[in-house]
């Protein structure tokens, strides 16, 4: 019973237990920077291992509840989502892996850290419980202001990280608020008992509760970097080294997806209409306004910055309609979050692989004729942004597909043609990277050392492009291959196990 | 499992663009490549042609499930115009790289064009809504390269400017798309979007469904073009390269139509039926709008750009007269006119190479140096006029016929109308070929043997067709009989 127990927690205790033994180990200095990367990798290749063995199967359970109380549970959605965050971390170090070689000021510390938040993350997904949430949270979060922050003399790095520090503190304080107001309410802070307790309450004021769901809520659009709470974002990003950057754009939002889709869909089901309208303004607000901060960018990181809030608006869309067309709409946001983590995995791993040396691709000028320079390189930036764009034959399309059928089933097509202007518009920010790549002679940058084709990274990189297409086309071509249906069944089993009681 | 027909006539030229891409070969063997593709989808055409049975009904049907979840299958299947269509393409394209032959220098642009030729297929035979909303866009991303890399003036704006247009009026269709397998789903319980399932539905109220109709009808009005919405039109034209502006105006163009009849007359009969007289009204509108606009370019290009949207307003007023004559004359002259207009853009990019971009004012005396050059010149310029003999002559009878029987006035107004495109195109012919001028036209060339090659079936078509229309008429009557008394429910056997 223990060994099972010890089995479902495995992949949680793999990475912390890492993450310790890399602090330990950092003084010593025979471990060089490259043994720690491979150590890391290791680490999460094993965690990944022991979490694909529950995967697919519909299940649920609380590990150790004589010790843990129901603080934590497993099942196939916390499964599937650590598969997802722990898939992200893994591109993540790849992708990093050239960076950090360049980069010397990153000391091996960085590494145990970044395992501490892929910890605080898996855990996140995992929390049944309010405070622990929370705890994994602060986790996650703590980590990454240290890892923006670590390239000391940079004065950029610096802000980002103070900025991101404060107002992340802010909002975890609206989070602690809104826990404290929810137990007052109710009296326990479980997941599942929540639910039970506001049924009973049926009918009686309510407010208290709803006041602290929404003050959970507002952590929530703040991390996601939904309006009106979106401005630390293209300075955070832009800020922040270039890996960092993109297990923050991708992988984070996947764990904080996770949790409140948890909580919304199983404890406040009973008032979750309450926040419809508000959810609706805030989308609207969203789109139109990443859609302004994206078109203005002259920088490409940022840019991507601010397009990563018109996505989180998309995903919010298929987030409000959950209330009407229910598995359709979870599994949307599920695959939808997998096609954005695909897509910005790529253009910001690519874009820190070509910056890696100097800061001399920059803007989107910096990028003129860079076709005719680096064909293929070229090529996997251009997939990245036309399925950042939603163009068929890549997995964004098939996303946005998801995300608006789920809309209009849930009878918000109000919301769809808003997403679909903001997707028509998105087309003038990612075609221009294209037409200043194809349609203009080359022109070498002074200083430019654009790495050559060679090692993980842009192997890494290359997979992933073809991860977006085949994504995009799926397994009509060859049977029994996993491809957009093998997504979607599985993210929907997944969906499934939330129900069970 | 087996590989159907169509899917080798899509996925052939696809295939062999992206070897071509990785291999690293000469720009001489990327084009005949390609022109050994086009070949190899003409004589499956063909094979096809001399198949396909004379009914109403879809033929070379395939199907494989693609996305199972939504009910989203990868299917196929032809009917009597998309078989005329599909002709079209398969003895255009080979054509035109016999005329681009020496033109185009770079791997790219050939590559590009097999691309095209893979998307417009796909368009052409796809019987899942989804599935064509997925070629009807990749299409485009080609398109996009041609221009940008290949085109001339201010080519990355105008390249951007028909990408972001043409997006802009397939998203609405997409919202269209996904309300209707929305309204399938709630309605049968299970998720479709096969065209012969959305056309069961009967749960949408008459309020959106005009929406709905409207999605469908901005993305094809800006294909095609329709009139407001060509503001596109003249900067693509005139920069574009010629392999490009060929396939926009000859064939891609043309699928706005197909589609509109192909889809939308069967999923929305009544209103199609309804809404019919605003787009006759607005086809001869366009008619006579783009003449005008044509009569005042003074750049050959420009002015074929706006006789070609000129015609097409043409066309739409024959599918909405919804008889059998406008129906038949709209293929007719989708037919026709492609061939024509094709000619006539692949001869002006002939004469871009030799000249340069040259307004009329530059030309002249042309005939003198290139005699053949003139002769096709005059063929395909008889045929868009609508000369007898011609096959533009029978497509535009029957297209006056067809709006006479919906309704005599506008039926006098396009008998009328159809004159405007003589005043300017016998101009033309005038003043750039016939007339012996002061400019230095000495760089002119004649036609070499390869582009004779090209024009040559063109020629002969536009001719035969017009002598014995009956030989192509009759494959695709049983098609359009079925689509007016099967699905409008306005004609008689």
């Amino acid at each position: 019973m223990l060994w099972t127990h010890l089995s479902y927690l495995l992949p949680l205790i793999i990475v912390v237990s890492g993450a310790v033994l890399l602090m330990l180990l950092s003084p010593v200095e025979r471990f060089s920077m490259e043994r720690f990367s491979l150590f890391t990798f290791v680490i999460l290749l094993l965690a990944l291992g022991a979490d694909l063995y529950y995967f697919g199967i519909l299940f649920t359970a609380f590990p150790m509840e004589e010790l843990f109380s129901k603080m934590l549970i497993v099942d196939s959605y916390s499964v599937y989502f650590d598969a997802l965050i722990l898939c992200g971390a893994l591109v993540t170090s790849l992708i990093g892996t050239h960076y950090f070689q360049i980069k010397r000021h990153f000391k091996k510390e960085f590494f145990s850290l970044f395992l501490f938040s892929v910890f605080g993350m898996m855990l996140l997904v995992h929390a049944n419980e309010l405070l622990t949430a929370f705890i994994a949270l602060e986790i996650a979060s703590l980590s990454l202001y240290v890892m923006i922050g670590f390239q000391k003399i940079h004065d950029k790095r610096v802000e980002a990280s103070y900025q991101y520090l404060v107002l992340g503190s802010i909002s975890g304080a609206f989070f602690l608020l809104g826990s404290a107001l929810i137990y007052a309410g109710l009296g326990t802070t479980i997941l599942g008992d929540l639910g039970k307790a506001l049924d009973g309450l049926m009918g009686k004021d309510v407010s208290l509760i709803i006041i602290g769901a929404t003050f959970i809520l507002v952590t929530f659009l703040f991390k996601i970097s939904a309006f009106p709470f979106q401005n630390w974002t293209i300075d955070v990003y832009d800020g922040s080294p270039l890996p960092v950057t993109a297990f923050m754009a991708a992988t984070f939002k996947v764990a904080i997806f996770g949790f409140v889709l948890r909580l919304m869909l199983i404890d406040l089901d009973p008032i979750r209409d309450i926040w419809d309208t508000l959810f609706v303004v805030v989308i609207l607000a969203t789109l139109l306004y990443g859609t302004f901060l994206a078109i203005i960018q002259e920088s490409l990181k940022r840019m991507l910055a601010a397009s990563s809030i018109v996505h989180t608006g998309y995903l919010l869309i298929a987030f409000v309609s959950i209330g009407y067309a229910g598995e359709s709409a979870s599994s949307s946001i599920i695959f939808y979050l997998i096609a954005y983590f695909l897509s910005a995995m790529g253009a910001f791993g690519l874009i820190s692989y070509i910056a890696a040396d100097e800061h001399v691709r920059v803007t989107y000028e910096d990028f003129r004729g860079f076709a005719h320079v680096h064909p293929y390189m070229a090529a996997m930036l251009s997939v990245f942004m036309l399925s950042l764009a939603g163009i068929p034959s890549t997995i964004g399309f098939v996303g946005k597909f998801y995300i608006f059928t789920g809309a209009i089933e849930a009878g918000y097509t109000f919301l769809a043609v808003c997403g679909i202007i903001a997707t028509f518009i998105s087309i003038y920010y990612y075609f221009k990277l294209i037409a200043l790549m194809y349609f203009y002679p080359a022109c070498e940058k002074e200083g430019a050392m654009i790495p050559t084709l060679s090692g993980i990274t842009p192997i890494t990189i290359g997979v992933i492009a073809v991860a977006v297409i085949w994504g995009g086309i799926g397994n009509t071509f060859i049977a029994y291959f996993p491809g957009v249906d093998f997504l979607i069944d599985t993210a929907r089993l997944s969906y499934m196990s939330l129900f069970i009681k | 499992m087996s590989i159907g027909i169509l899917s080798i006539i899509i996925f052939l030229p696809m295939v062999v663009a992206l070897v071509l891409m990785v291999a690293p070969l000469s720009s001489r063997i990327t084009r005949n490549a390609a022109f050994g593709v086009s070949l190899t989808i003409f004589a499956l055409a063909l094979y096809i042609y001399t198949h396909f049975e004379l009914t109403g009904t879809i033929q070379f049907k395939e199907f494989y499930p693609w996305i199972k979840s939504y009910g989203i299958s990868y299917s196929l299947g032809i009917d009597g115009f998309s078989l005329i269509i599909l002709m079209l393409i398969a003895t255009l394209i080979p054509s035109a790289y016999l005329l681009l032959w020496n033109n185009a220098r770079s791997k790219s642009y050939w590559i590009s064009m097999l691309f095209i030729q893979s998307g417009i297929s796909g368009t052409l035979f796809s019987l899942d809504l989804f599935l064509f909303y997925f070629f009807w866009e990749a299409m485009l991303l080609p398109v996009f390269m041609i221009i940008g890399l290949f085109g001339s003036g201010n080519r990355v704006f105008s390249t951007l400017k028909i990408t972001i247009y043409t997006i802009m009026g397939s998203l609405f269709m997409f919202v269209s798309i996904l309300y209707l397998g929305v309204a399938h789903y709630y309605e049968f319980g299970v998720w479709s979007f096969a065209l012969s399932d959305l056309v069961n539905i009967s749960t949408i109220a008459r309020e959106q469904k005009i929406f709905l109709f409207f999605g469908f009808m901005l993305a094809f009005a800006i294909k095609i073009p329709l009139f407001p919405f060509h503001s596109w039109l003249l900067q693509t034209y005139s920069n574009s390269p010629t392999g490009g502006v060929f396939l926009l105006s000859s064939i891609m163009a043309k699928l706005g139509v197909y589609a509109l009849v192909r889809f939308m007359m069967p999923l929305f009969p009544d209103l199609f039926v309804e809404f019919s007289i605003y787009f006759v009204a607005l086809g001869i509108f366009g008619l006579v709008y783009f003449g005008i606009a044509a009569i005042c370019q003074m750049n050959i290009k420009k002015m074929f750009a706006y006789s070609s949207a000129s015609h097409l307003g043409f066309i739409t007023a024959g599918v909405f007269a919804l008889n059998v004559q406008g129906m038949m004359g709209s293929a007719f002259l989708i037919v026709a006119h492609a061939i024509a207009t094709g000619g006539l853009f692949l001869l002006v990019g002939v004469m871009e190479r030799h000249l340069g971009i040259r307004s009329l004012a530059g030309l002249g005396g042309i005939a003198i140096k290139a005699p053949w050059f003139t002769l096709f010149f005059a063929i395909m310029l008889f045929c868009t006029v609508g000369i007898p003999g011609t096959n533009g002559f029978v497509a535009e009878l029957l297209i006056v016929l067809g709006i006479f029987h919906y309704n005599p006035y506008l039926g006098v107004l396009s008998a009328l109308t159809v004159l405007v495109a003589a005043s300017y195109m016998f101009w033309v012919f005038q003043k750039a070929v016939l007339v012996k001028s002061d400019n230095d036209v000495s760089n002119m060339k004649d036609l070499t043997f390869y582009e004779i090659l090209g024009l040559l079936p063109l020629a002969t078509l536009i001719i035969a067709m017009g002598v014995y229309p009956d030989l192509f008429l009759y494959k695709i009557e049983p098609t359009l009989q079925h689509y007016l008394i099967d699905i409008l429910h306005v004609g008689v056997k």
